[in-house]
């Protein structure tokens, strides 16, 4: 078990090294350089003298990468320059919040991705296969801050009954409070990814009905509910973890839309004020912990996955 | 060249037959012929009138007025040409720069396969959304960028696609016959390959058209994508977004055509993907909430 995740970090290394390097890199060649937006564009000579001594910036290139990245794995990514706080403490101001919605959004998919998948995998080709599949399409095509503002004016302009803008509420201090302000981004990210969850878990489903365990079990005498409940459901979750565990992993960082249609505290929203001033090492900051956390999470997938399937080689 | 003409006509023809394709076409087609020949409709997307700010859908504004009292069906129509450019600019540059990556990766195999997928590795390795999120950071906004941004998290797509295309194609005896007569390594990946590869490489053309409008439309609305006053859908939601007691319409009917356009693209490259290559569900895997997002 031990080798295997550590094999599997090697493998995750290297990806995560160039993936980061290219973020410095990139953020390195802005136009005017990191300087630029450190001093203002208004600096004069001494102010950006200053401000490049302060920075180290005047150090020759790999010097300052090679800072950058052992402070980067020691988890300090400097200081912002517009919020004046250490970037990681930033971040982890916001963690919690993209976390909990993350979890809150993975719980709706599946409460509707599964019921869905199941419905049309039993009678593939009938009307309920093709309008639940029909279904899938449009959770998959509608914009998410499109069906996030439908959401809103149904739910918090006409009807009243949730607020429009979501507070972050911790779940264990206020659970009713958490919920209002979490279900309408929970509810958007949800459907969206139900439509892929469903997709996905029909077709293995249908693959697993044709199986020759299933024709057993029924020439058996076993009712069909506990052929689908206990036989098939079992072999046909299984891939299904890795999607889910990916679809986590998205939420992270793609949740950035949905945040912003719900003025939702989170990691994403922080990633684009740090974009909309300039803020270079909140956005490296905000990149890399994203990219840490999704490979993270893919790792644990990996792990989980060959702990239940015994197939699978440790 | 009147073969490649009546397999089109065929293949139109079939798309055509069915009821869902044949109505994302038309749509797709009339949008298209509006965003092009926009200058010669009555239209007006600039014209403002404050005192006509904010007025719902009626006889003269068929989506009502915006905040400046412009004309929202006119911004929804020029606005299709700000989508349809940079999400076609986008694909296009996805395919001229993938399509070549997959084509060596899959035909050397070896170190240049392993360098050229580690590549694709890390465009993959971010969600495209925040991909093309840090592009916009670097480049500054502007449409070329919104363009180029996009158009990066496409390559990863084309790259796979035409890899795996090239991998089932490299031993067959057409291949190993040009390489036996001494035809070179370019030879054969453009001329004997590559034209046996174009049937997945179309059908991922369009299905990435319909995540290249949403990916747009997604910058747009954080207001990073195409800056203003240049119309585009997602900054129209953006705005229509913050008078929803006022105007509901502004963000929603922008929105429907938004979605029909998206659906439009899914809904054919399925088809064409059914068609071309006789399987239903093309394999793209999820990327963001806007692959994606």
């Amino acid at each position: 078990m031990i080798g295997f995740v550590l094999r599997r970090l090697l493998q995750l290394a290297p990806v995560l090294l160039l993936a980061s390097t290219a973020i410095w890199a990139m953020i390195y060649a802005v136009p005017g350089g990191p300087i630029g937006a450190i001093a203002g564009d208004n600096a004069n000579p001494e102010q950006i003298a200053a401000a490049t001594a302060q920075f180290g910036l005047d150090r020759p290139v790999l010097v300052q990468y090679a800072d950058w990245l052992w402070n980067a794995i020691r988890g300090d990514f400097g200081i912002s320059i517009r919020g004046r706080a250490p970037v990681l403490q930033l971040i982890g101001e916001r963690l919690p919040a993209t976390l909990q919605l993350a979890v809150a959004a993975t719980i709706v998919s599946l409460v509707i991705g599964i019921p869905v998948a199941i419905a049309s995998a039993l009678r593939p080709g009938s009307w309920l296969d093709r309008v639940l599949s029909g279904w899938s399409a449009l959770a998959l095509g509608v914009p998410t801050f499109w069906l996030g503002i439908l959401l809103i004016l149904v739910f918090a302009v006409e009807l009243r009954w949730l607020p429009s803008a979501s507070a972050y509420v911790p779940i264990w201090e206020n659970p009713i409070g958490a919920l209002r302000n979490l279900a309408l981004p929970a509810l958007t990210l949800g459907i969206y990814v139900s439509g892929i969850l469903a997709r996905f878990l029909r077709a293995s489903l249908v693959s697993e009905l044709r199986a020759d365990y299933v024709r057993t079990a029924r020439s058996k005498g076993l009712p069909e509910r506990q052929i689908v409940g206990v036989h098939i459901l079992r072999n046909a979750l299984l891939p299904f973890i890795t999607i889910v565990g990916l679809m986590m992993a998205n939420f992270i960082g793609g949740a950035v839309v949905t945040e912003a249609v719900f003025t939702y505290p989170g990691i994403g929203r922080l990633l684009i004020q740090a974009i909309s001033t300039r803020d270079y090492p909140l956005i490296q900051g905000c990149i890399v912990i994203i990219l840490v956390l999704y490979i993270a999470i893919n790792l644990a997938v990996d792990v989980l996955y060959a702990y239940i399937d015994p197939r699978i080689e440790l | 060249m009147k073969k490649i003409a009546s397999r089109t006509l065929s293949i139109l023809g079939r798309l055509l037959a069915s009821k869902g394709s044949a109505l994302a076409l038309i749509f797709l087609v009339g949008i298209t012929l509006a965003a092009i020949f926009a200058d010669f409709l009555p239209l007006n997307p600039v014209g403002q009138k404050l005192a006509n700010a904010l007025k719902g859908p009626s006889a003269t504004n068929w989506f009502g007025t915006d905040e400046l009292g412009r004309d929202i069906l006119s911004r929804v129509i020029f606005g299709a040409r700000t989508s349809l450019v940079t999400a076609g600019g986008a694909v296009m540059i996805a395919a001229l720069v993938g399509v070549p990556i997959g084509l060596v990766a899959g035909f050397f195999g070896g170190w240049r396969d392993a360098a050229l997928m580690r590549f694709v590795d890390v465009l993959l390795a971010l969600p495209a959304i925040l991909f093309a999120m840090a592009m916009i950071a670097v480049l500054g906004r502007s449409q070329a960028a919104a363009l180029i941004a996009v158009g990066l998290t496409g390559i990863p797509s084309f790259a796979r696609i035409t890899r795996a295309q090239v991998l089932t194609l490299r031993k067959r005896d057409f291949v190993t016959a040009v390489e036996a007569f001494g035809g070179t390594a370019t030879y054969n990946m453009f001329r004997t390959i590559l034209p046996n590869s174009w049937s997945p490489i179309f059908v991922q053309v369009v299905v990435l058209c319909s995540v290249a409008i949403l990916l747009e439309a997604a910058l747009s609305f954080l207001g990073v994508g195409v800056p203003p006053p240049t119309p585009s859908w997602g900054e129209m939601l953006r705005t229509g977004k913050s008078y929803l007691h006022e105007a509901p319409y502004y963000a929603v009917l922008p929105g429907i055509v938004l979605t029909l356009t998206i659906l439009s693209f899914d809904v054919l490259g399925r088809a064409l993907s059914g068609l071309l290559e006789g399987h239903r569900d093309p394999v793209i895997a999820p990327r963001g909430e806007g692959a994606t997002p």
